[in-house]
């Protein structure tokens, strides 16, 4: 089975592709709108520098090649909500060419090509008679990638799409705003020829597409039928796909370069503009540069890049295994705290780990030093509250022995633990703090 | 230029063709492409160009503004609770 | 004739000659510096706006065009909307959905196209200034026919913001005057960089007026013209010889694939312009909206489109179709690419260009309708080449036939170099003994 994508996404500019029209939500329909992006004649289209940037960043981010210019078409098809009749979008010559990403830094899944090009507006059906066509997304940039059939399940098919979208989102500091900006055509061949469901939105209904069109083209050939080249829709309700029309043969679009925009010499852009790495990226480098198991490093990485920088940054003051050790521990239960102080400064972090490793300061001083600095309060508070909570497990665990044999055999039992203390302090300690403690006394009584 | 390929055009046009207009345009449509054919003989030539001036990296900053009223511009259309009114879709 | 007095006779000047679709309700020209009209493809606010169609009869844009805004900006007062063939598909204004302008020389005759009904002003209404649009020879063409002077200025020196597209890469916004000295009078009031329209802006600065030394004529310039016409530019050349000008002859064998190379760009690109059009948003909107879609545009299409206009989408639609979109499309942009070369390399080495304006006078009403499609393309054979290579052009009236109908003669200068054009028609009309169109209303 081959599975191909077509993922569009909206660009997070303040202002439209091709007009200063503003991208945010609108008070009511047709709003949001000017003569470029109603189609009036005589209006036309004025690029967007910002829409090309956050575009090179994500053809760099997919591995694509970027040449030395790039330059808009006209699409032509008849529809209500396409203002001009013609979605001015890239032809010949898109923004990237040529890209590989790896899933799980695995697998590669090549990238055809991505480009930008123009959302039509937004139709209302009334009853069974006209259309309402509302142009406030008319003109909204998006970025078009679309993936070699690389991919062979539809669980695969959505894993990849949520790495994309995280690695997406990072990339160009797109909000997360649920699945919204999302949507996808979907390919997928069981034998040699192949049907292509049209925009599904979300991560979940393109796997639940994509099966309800493995199970039906693979039930089709077995009943000895034919698979015939054609475009679906995905009903969400009912859950499957349906035949809207026979694919459009490509002539119908009638591609034309665009020649009211020029071209874009985007080279240079191209060189100077560095990317952020990816949180997948950086959890495989994590893994490869310091040793680290796959999970420690997801785990960094997903409660925040911040953190994992931090990681980074001990381990070239200490080591890698130290570095692990605390960053896992101390620093990763007082992160949320850290975080919601809204400070963003943490080597002091660095420098109490270092005076724990030149014997300066022991063990437990260290994890409370760097629980005082991340909260914001002072040692003596942080002392006296992980006391309360050492005594609060040591007084369960005296009146609960079975806790320590138990845990011999399954190290769940210390959830037993945890859900008591968890109970009684009413969120006084963070789950980390509590989490640690108790098993850092569980061991101790081992 | 035969019938058929005219009425596939016209089809993909958005044109419905009288039987007379049918006629018309594929004799026109032949004696115009048989005088186009000189193109095939015409020298290439490497050069690219959109436009016949070089018009490049004509850029605007991304910043939101409305010039005109959305009403002003909805004035001559024919619209339902500030929709614009489109035909039937299926 | 004050400003005041030509408002209140307009309508019967636009009576005899039908140079208008719209005119001006105003009757008072208050302290208006100067009277112009537009073709009626360019958007105005106070004015319908049809660019000759049906399709878009009662339609009022909310905004004037940057050329249109730029003119009443430095004092002018737009009169009205002058005909022309429907979204400039014609060279004899005889595809107008309303109405045909008729020759000041000879009304039997036509005024020449698309942009005839400025032209005709330009003629019948001494000291009018008219916005013209040259897509292919829109400009010089009926600036020829009408015996006035026409300047269209290199592609994307004046805004085509508010321009109702014909074909992007191709369209040119410009002047036509009996007065040689409105061209760079006008031209420099409308150009300059709009931020609307990116491709205005790349332009440097308009040079100074530069007094044109050398003319260079293509060795074929004159072939498949007629008799009267080979006669006046012969005239022509002597004149410009005696005033000090020297001719050379040159070969430009690209030229000759400019009108199919044109044609192919321009319906290529007007079939995609032309698809919003459909009954939806501005002009005719009262179908029946229960049709599907696909029905409901193509009703709307089939019934107030031209036959040319027609004729022209099925044109561009072929053209830029998978499998003939190489063969047509790309090929014909790469002839354009040589052309442009072409020109340049002549004009390294001469200010401008010269030929016959059109090959042959405004022919009579009855030959047109006789006329073939691959005819009347044919007729903008030397009119083509200066449009599909961007370069700035101008049309000047040098003789007159034995019916004493105008012949005009086209200088075609290098990319921004208008200013030799301005000058050479300033100081041509020292020289030219131009013969006014006896005008009775």
């Amino acid at each position: 089975m081959k599975i191909g994508l077509e993922v569009h996404v909206q660009l997070p500019t303040k202002s439209k592709l091709f007009c200063p029209c503003p991208t945010t939500d609108a008070p009511a329909p047709n709003t949001h709108v000017c003569p470029v992006c109603l189609g009036l004649p005589g209006a036309r289209p004025m690029m967007n520098g910002k829409a090309i940037e956050y575009g090179i960043l994500l053809a760099k981010m997919l591995g694509c090649t970027v040449r030395d210019t790039t330059w808009f078409a006209r699409k032509i098809y008849f529809y209500p909500d396409n203002a001009k009749n013609f979605q001015i979008t890239q032809y010949d010559r898109p923004l990237g060419e040529g890209g590989v990403y790896y899933l799980n830094g695995k697998k590669p899944i090549r990238i055809t090509r991505i480009h930008i090009e123009e959302d039509p507006g937004k139709i209302k059906r009334v009853g069974d008679l006209s259309s309402l066509v509302d142009y406030n997304r008319s003109g909204i940039p998006l970025a078009e990638i679309v993936t070699e059939p690389d991919l062979s399940t539809p669980a695969e098919a959505r894993e990849f799409l949520g790495q994309l979208i995280r690695d997406i989102r990072h990339t160009v500091d797109l909000p997360d705003d649920g699945e919204r900006s999302i949507r996808c055509d979907c390919n997928l061949s069981v034998g040699t020829e192949r049907c292509e469901v049209k925009n599904v939105t979300g991560l979940r209904n393109v796997e639940r597409a994509l099966t309800y069109e493995m199970v039906r083209q693979t039930k089709l050939l077995k009943a000895g039928g034919k698979v015939v080249r054609e475009t679906r829709r995905f009903d969400e309700e009912r859950g499957v796909t349906i035949s809207v029309r026979k694919k459009e043969m490509e002539a119908d679009y009638g591609y034309i370069d665009e020649p009211d925009l020029g071209i874009f010499n985007v080279k240079e852009l191209a060189d100077s503009l560095k990317i952020k790495e990816s949180p997948h990226n950086m959890i495989i480098r994590l893994t490869k540069e310091y040793g680290i198991d796959d999970k420690t490093a997801k785990q960094f990485v997903s409660t925040s890049v911040d953190l994992a920088k931090l990681f980074e940054d001990l381990a070239a003051a200490t080591d890698a295994e130290t570095a692990r050790t605390w960053t896992s521990g101390a620093i990763s239960a007082g992160w949320r705290a850290f975080e919601a102080r809204g400070v963003t400064d943490a080597s002091e972090v660095v420098n109490i780990v270092r005076k724990f490793v030149d014997g300066e300061i022991t063990d437990t001083e260290c994890g409370l030093r760097i629980k005082a600095f991340l909260a914001g309060t002072d040692i003596d508070s942080v002392s006296a509250g992980s006391a309360d909570l050492d005594a609060m497990i040591s007084r369960y665990l005296d009146e609960n022995p079975s806790v320590i044999d138990d845990y011999r055999k399954n190290d769940k039992a210390a959830n037993r633990v945890i859900g008591h203390v968890m109970k009684q302090t009413g969120g006084a300690h963070s789950s980390a703090d509590i989490v640690s403690a108790t098993k850092r006394l569980i061991v101790e009584r081992l | 230029m035969d019938r058929e390929t005219v009425e596939k055009v016209a089809r993909s046009a958005h044109l419905k063709l009288t039987e007379e207009e049918l006629e018309i345009f594929s004799r026109d449509l032949g004696d115009i492409l048989g005088y186009f054919a000189m193109l095939d003989e015409a020298p290439d030539c490497e050069g690219f160009g959109i436009d016949p001036i070089g018009v490049a990296d004509v850029l605007r900053d991304d910043e939101p503004y409305m010039e005109l009223e959305p009403d002003a511009l909805l004035q001559g259309m024919d619209t339902y609770d500030n929709y614009v009114r489109g035909p039937r879709l299926l | 004739m004050s400003h005041s007095s030509v408002l209140s006779s307009l309508s019967k000047i636009n009576e005899k000659y039908r140079m208008f679709r719209t005119v001006t309700s105003e009757t008072d020209a208050g302290d208006a510096k100067f009277l112009f009209s537009a073709k009626d493809n360019l958007t105005s606010k106070d004015m319908e706006t049809c660019s000759g169609s049906r399709i878009l009869e009662g339609y009022r844009p909310p905004f004037d065009a940057t050329s249109i805004a730029k003119m009443r900006e430095a004092g002018g007062l737009l009169v009205g909307k002058t005909n022309m063939d429907e979204f400039g598909f014609g060279t004899f204004s005889t595809n107008s959905a309303f109405g045909v302008p008729r020759n000041p020389y000879d009304l039997e005759r036509s005024c020449g196209g698309s942009s005839g009904g400025a032209a005709c002003a330009a003629a019948v209404m001494e000291g009018h200034v008219a916005i013209g649009v040259s897509t292919g020879g829109s400009i010089c063409c009926p600036a020829s026919f009408c015996g006035v002077y026409g300047v269209v200025p290199t592609y994307g020196r004046v805004s085509r913001y508010g321009l109702l597209d014909y074909g992007n890469s191709l369209d040119k916004i410009g002047i036509i005057s009996s007065n040689a000295s409105d061209l760079g009078k006008y031209v420099e009031i409308m150009a300059g960089a709009d931020p609307r329209d990116p491709t205005s802006c790349v332009q440097p600065a308009i040079g100074a007026r530069r007094k044109l030394k050398s003319v260079a004529v293509p060795g074929d310039a004159t072939e498949g013209v007629s008799e009267d016409v080979k006669k006046a530019f012969k005239d022509g050349l002597e004149a410009l010889k005696s005033m000090g000008v020297d001719v050379e002859k040159v070969e430009m064998p690209s030229l000759r694939y400019a009108i199919p190379a044109y044609y192919v760009i321009a319906t290529s690109e007007a079939s995609t312009n032309l698809a919003r059009y459909c009954g939806m948003r501005y002009g005719h909107q009262d179908g029946d909206l229960s049709l599907k879609f696909d029905d409901y545009f193509t009703s709307f299409r089939s019934q107030y489109f031209g036959e040319e206009t027609k004729r022209r989408i099925l044109l561009g639609t072929f053209t830029r179709m998978v499998g003939f979109r190489d063969r047509y499309y790309s090929k014909a942009r790469r002839v354009r690419q040589s052309i442009i070369e072409e020109y340049r390399s002549v004009l390294s080495g001469c200010d401008a260009v010269l030929t016959p304006t059109m090959p042959f006078v405004s022919p009579k009403f009855t030959d047109i309708s006789k006329m073939t499609p691959v005819e009347s393309y044919k007729a903008d054979i030397l009119t083509g080449p200066p449009n599909i290579a961007g370069m700035p052009h101008a049309s000047m009236p040098c003789g007159y036939d034995r019916d004493g109908m105008p012949i005009g003669m086209q200088f075609v200068a290098n990319h921004w170099d208008e200013g030799v054009l301005f000058s050479a028609a300033e100081e041509w009309e020292k020289n030219f003994d131009a013969v006014r169109p006896e005008v009775s209303i």
